[in-house]
């Protein structure tokens, strides 16, 4: 969960950490302060206004196997250089979804395009292009890890010889595996072959990378590792597409988040937006001096994004959206109407909060 | 896809080995008794040339394993996402299989060459023309198989029963002659019959049999064929959900 964190002041004594990023100096003399987790909020908030070429499109897409709908009328767009992430519980659809995207099963109705290309009229196109990096690993057992990548480049690129035994030696040297190089992979442990599974799209480097699940079987420095891994291939200028059901994976990674449940696509925008969607999601924690006035709840209801407000003792509690924007607006009511703010902490909603409240299901 | 299926029987020596180990005991053993057993002249010679026949029969049937088996692993998704045409994935699994088979024995049919002393280079590359032909069909047959029997059980016993018959119920190990009058009337048909009948006319005289070879150009393009139509409709249609 990110907090934004506010440490506070008063007009007389302004003694506070400044090791901190600080920001919002208000009339109060109430410093706040962003810790990382918020920066990284704040970045993503800012790719709000930032406008993508659309890289894949999917129109109506549906897939429907015997009786069963698979994925249902699912239509969303993902920008060139976008890192999306599609977020939802096993058996949601996200793994048929890459597949018709990979142009391994056709659609059973609407349509696709990845880069502009369809994928049931120029198939071959598309593979030339995508790469899918799936949850389970998937490559012959009886080959090494180097073989397998090897391989894989050979299929994929136009690199020489020599081109990929430099990319496979760097892609294997930077995920500490290149000690086992020559290990055969149904001998490797589950996070070894997850490794060779991902490293296959991070040294293919392809146009649009899709990943199911990267860091499955991952320990958490492998973790980390594959998360900066992927973004930088993004910054090579792949368009990446995640699928998880890992909240913390979604969040780092993604510049937007798609949420699927049930074969259908329920919600999509940055974690700004989905949070925000939320009526009251977010709560500030507001303690004021002991010595005040029981709080009348129009000094902050009288902001729209204020939903509802709870006072225990000399603590508010104040429900809202928006909150890092309503921050100062909210400690300056409260300073103007002669309340000692002594402390403010924003809990801000967390994506698994706003996939309960869109699919009423739990995360696995 | 066709050097992937070579490259992975090289990687596994200790199967070609250890089946090249078997040949030679079958025919330095099974072979040398047998002829002694039976009245029919030259039947060690007949033997040897039969057995490579069907020991190519037999290997070119594994394509079908492997296919089912990539199809249950997931493996095969993988494949097919690879920038490789619909059209050259299922060319290149059947010439990768067909191929495959071949290398496997031809150790084995130099071993043979070597004892029997065959050493007319037309009759041997036509000899060998044969072989492709029928692990060529094999294949297709086996993939038709493979793609056809959803059950892995089932898919087990099916192409055992299959190989079974085709090899079996052939003259690529016993003359026709002294077969039961049950397999007599069904094993002229067989794919491998045509081989081995043509195989054996090529090396040990008279010469090239068209009729053998028409028959297995039958086998080839009936099976070939129905192997890529049915593998390229289960690809194209997504049915390995």
């Amino acid at each position: 969960m990110d907090v934004l964190e506010v440490v506070k002041s008063n007009r007389t004594k302004k003694t506070f950490s400044v090791s901190r990023d600080c920001f919002y100096p208000t009339v109060s003399g109430v410093i706040l302060c962003r810790t990382a987790a918020a920066k990284t909020v704040d970045s993503k908030t800012r790719s709000l206004t930032r406008r993508w070429a659309q890289a894949i499109t999917f129109q109506g897409v549906g897939k429907r196997f015997g009786s069963l709908d698979a994925v249902k009328n699912f239509s969303l767009e993902v920008g060139d250089g976008e890192i999306m992430g599609l977020l939802g519980p096993n058996g949601a659809g996200k793994t048929t979804l890459m597949l018709m995207m990979g142009t391994v099963y056709r659609p059973t109705s609407g349509k696709i395009t990845v880069q502009g290309y369809d994928v049931l009229e120029k198939p071959n196109s598309v593979r030339s292009i995508i790469g899918i990096a799936f949850q389970d690993p998937r490559f012959d057992g009886i080959l090494n890890g180097y073989d397998v990548l090897d391989w894989h480049l050979k299929m994929t690129t136009s690199l020489g010889k020599e081109e990929r035994k430099q990319r496979v030696e760097g892609i294997l040297k930077a995920l500490g595996l290149w000690e086992a190089r020559g290990k055969r992979t149904w001998l490797m442990s589950g996070g070894m072959k997850k490794k060779i599974e991902d490293a296959k799209i991070l040294a293919q480097r392809p146009k649009v990378a899709v990943f199911d699940e990267p860091t499955a079987f991952l320990d958490v420095p492998s973790r980390l590792l594959v998360w900066d891994m992927i973004r930088k291939l993004r910054e090579e200028g792949s368009t990446v597409i995640v699928a998880t059901n890992m909240m913390d994976e979604a969040e780092r990674l993604s510049e937007r988040v798609a949420i699927m449940n049930l074969g259908k696509l329920v919600t999509v925008g940055t974690l700004g937006q989905l949070k925000d969607t939320l009526k009251g999601g977010e709560v500030l924690e507001v303690t004021i001096g002991k010595d005040g006035p029981r709080l009348e709840d129009e000094v902050l209801t009288q902001f729209k994004e204020v939903h509802h407000v709870n006072q225990v003792d000399n603590k508010i509690l104040v429900y809202l959206n928006f909150g890092r924007l309503m921050l100062p607006k909210i400690v300056e009511a409260l300073t103007s109407q002669g309340y000692k703010v002594e402390s403010i902490h924003l809990k801000e909603v967390a994506l698994e909060d706003v996939f309960l409240t869109y699919t009423g299901q739990q995360f696995e | 896809m066709a050097r992937r299926d070579i490259e992975v029987l090289f990687r596994t020596p200790w199967i070609i080995i250890s089946r090249g180990l078997a040949f030679i005991i079958q025919l330095f053993v099974f072979a040398t008794l047998i002829s002694r057993l039976v009245s029919v002249s030259g039947f060690f010679q007949y033997y040897a040339v039969g057995s490579i026949i069907s020991m190519v029969a037999s290997i070119s049937f594994i394509i079908g394993y492997d296919i089912f088996e990539e199809a249950e692993e997931g493996v095969l998704d993988y494949l097919l996402t690879l920038p490789v045409s619909r059209r050259q994935f299922i060319i290149g699994r059947a010439l990768g299989g067909a191929i495959r088979a071949l290398i496997y024995v031809t150790p084995m049919f130099a071993v043979v060459a070597i004892i029997e002393g065959f050493a007319q280079p037309a009759s041997l590359a036509a000899a060998m023309a044969y072989l492709f032909l029928l692990a060529f069909g094999v294949t297709g047959l086996s993939i038709t198989v493979a793609v056809s029997v959803r059950s892995a059980n089932r898919f087990d016993v099916f192409l055992a029963l299959m190989e079974l018959a085709i090899v079996r119920a052939s003259t690529a190990l016993y003359p026709i002659s002294f077969m039961p009058s049950y397999v007599a009337s069904i094993a002229p048909f067989s794919p491998v019959s045509f081989a081995s009948n043509g195989a054996r006319s090529l090396l040990l005289g008279p010469g090239l049999d068209l009729s053998t070879l028409a028959g297995l150009l039958a086998f080839v393009v009936v099976f070939l064929g129905l192997g890529a139509a049915f593998y390229f409709r289960k690809l194209e249609g997504g049915v390995y959900a």
